[in-house]
């Protein structure tokens, strides 16, 4: 592999791993703060993509506009979930499975009821360029949703750490009897929660349908990729979430340019078991615990 | 009325009975020592009181409020601050933002400014002895340093009654000597305190009360001398002679 063929690969894999990033954020932020694996995540994304679809093929508008209107349509969701997730029995770290895999398959139904089993892709004429830096040909669409995606990601970060709120999601995060201890409502926590990952998937869905097709059972696969980074990284740790996108992205880019499809997936399920066993508690484990 | 009071407290897990119709009352500054062997129901009569689990029966006041079945977090906003057995800081984050974080939930003072918040949390961390480790995050403390921590939080939010939950336990001689000062140091500051200690040592110093819990009910109750030397108090820690 040549220099020029690697950078060319590692910018690739960034730009792809910012995408990944905003993928598993909502997830990782639900299962830090409630222990539930949200199952219906990426059928959440994927709903969000229809939508964008749907206002961009009926509006024209360009589909980065479409972002917040795709995540404010979800929030509505959020609190019915959330005020369902508060009703679960203990333990609701099962009991939430089997909330999300039902709010899975009536999404699921839902999408294929409203746009049919069709592929539809938000194909727009801005995202479909190519951008010359230098030597290097880059995609213009995966640079515009990696910087749409940055600035996601870095927005939840200043709400996270610089507002009340914020903190308050924190360290229901960490140690939710801890934090409700020291006055912290860990209901209003949860619900902040609840409509940050709902309103990131909606807008995330978007960016997803201007780089991928969508069809209403493809939410499997961004649950799995959510469950995988979110395990890598440790729940609920946005940099490290953001660090493990970006390490997942460069590793898949530079195994298909250098082996071809072939051996992408072998390689990045080795890699995360490798580091896994060598690090158990993931990227940002505990040294105490 | 007592500063908190409970009366006819029970809590059942399944079919086992933690706690049967427990009465207790805690008045206003005094010093109450919760003693008792293991598995008596003393971790489970604070997580009562702090709203961590709901009584199966009973009702609790506190301050002339009736707090039974309250969240955690509108207890701790009502006054009643709280430590762990196994000090729960959180681990990841430094010092001083472990007690920001209980200076700046508490329900009192919303508006206060960003710097006054600040200047309480290294007031506090001065307070517990732990200025010069601020910075440092909290997984690097040593189990001594965990429990300054968590008495720091505990008063961050501006309690008027503590629990502390054996503030001694796992310490040297030099430690446990340090958490006699800081009871002293707390009663003089007007603190109501009820804690849990395995060392009868320390509480017979600094408690001006004992309650003695055995298989979930209160079976001794007075000043420490007396407790201590409570035949019922004997039985229930070393068993009945055959």
């Amino acid at each position: 592999m040549s220099s020029h063929t690697f950078v060319q690969a590692l910018l690739s894999g960034i730009l792809l791993g910012c995408f990944y990033a905003v993928m598993a954020l909502g997830f990782s932020m639900i299962l830090g703060v409630t222990r539930a694996l949200n199952l219906a995540h990426g059928d959440l994304i994927i709903l969000g993509g229809y939508l964008g679809y749907w206002l961009w093929s009926g509006s024209g508008l360009h589909p980065l506009l479409l972002v917040p209107v795709a995540g404010a349509a979800l929030l509505p969701l959020a609190l019915l979930c959330q005020w369902l997730f508060q009703r679960l029995p203990e333990p609701k770290e099962l009991s939430s499975l089997m909330l999300t895999f039902g709010l899975s398959l009536l999404l699921q139904n839902f999408m294929l009821g409203l746009w049919r089993g069709e592929y539809r892709i938000i194909a727009s004429e801005p995202l479909t360029a190519s951008v010359r830096v230098g030597s290097l040909v880059l995609n213009q669409g995966r640079l515009i949703v990696a910087a749409a995606a940055l600035i996601l990601v870095a927005a939840l970060y200043l709400g996270l750490t610089r507002t009340r709120w914020g903190r308050a999601v924190r360290a229901t995060s960490l140690d939710r009897e801890a934090a409700a201890l020291l006055g912290i409502n860990v209901d209003e926590a949860t619900r902040t929660t609840f409509l940050l990952a709902f309103g990131l998937s909606g807008g995330a869905g978007v960016l997803f349908a201007t780089l991928h097709y969508l069809y209403p059972a493809g939410g499997i696969e961004v649950t799995l990729l959510a469950i995988v980074l979110t395990i890598w990284a440790g729940a609920g740790r946005l940099r490290s979430v953001l660090l493990a996108s970006i390490l997942l992205g460069v590793i898949e880019t530079l195994t298909l340019t250098w082996s071809g499809p072939r051996w992408r997936e072998l390689v990045v399920a080795l890699m995360l078991l490798g580091s896994l066993l060598a690090r158990s508690g993931g990227l940002a484990r505990s040294r105490s615990r | 009325m007592a500063l908190l009071e409970g009366q006819g407290l029970s809590m059942a897990f399944g079919g086992l009975l933690a706690l049967r119709g427990v009465d207790i009352a805690v008045e206003e500054r005094q010093v109450v020592g919760l003693l008792g062997p293991n598995g008596s129901g003393k971790t489970t009569l604070f997580n009562i009181l702090s709203g961590l689990l709901h009584p199966t029966a009973g009702e609790i006041w506190f301050g002339g409020t009736r707090v039974t079945n309250l969240r955690p977090w509108q207890i701790s906003r009502l006054g009643i601050g709280r430590t762990f057995q196994i000090a729960r800081p959180f681990v990841h984050s430094t010092v001083f933002d472990n007690v920001l974080v209980g200076v700046t939930f508490r329900s009192r003072d919303h508006v206060s400014r960003g710097e006054d918040r600040r200047r309480e949390a290294e007031r506090l961390l001065a307070t517990v002895g732990l200025a010069g480790k601020a910075s440092a995050l909290a997984h690097t403390l040593s189990l001594g340093e965990r429990k300054r921590l968590e008495l720091a939080m505990a008063l961050s939010t501006r309690p008027t009654l503590l629990l502390l939950d054996e503030l001694a336990s796992g310490l040297s001689p030099k430690g446990r000597e340090e958490v006699v000062r800081f009871y002293g140091q707390l009663k003089e500051r007007g603190l109501t305190i009820f804690a849990i200690e395995h060392s009868f040592r320390v509480l017979a110093r600094v408690a001006d009360r004992l309650l003695v819990l055995d298989q979930g009910a209160i079976v001794a109750d007075g000043r420490p001398e007396q407790v201590l030397g409570s035949p019922r108090v004997v039985t229930a820690y070393l068993g009945e002679e055959e």
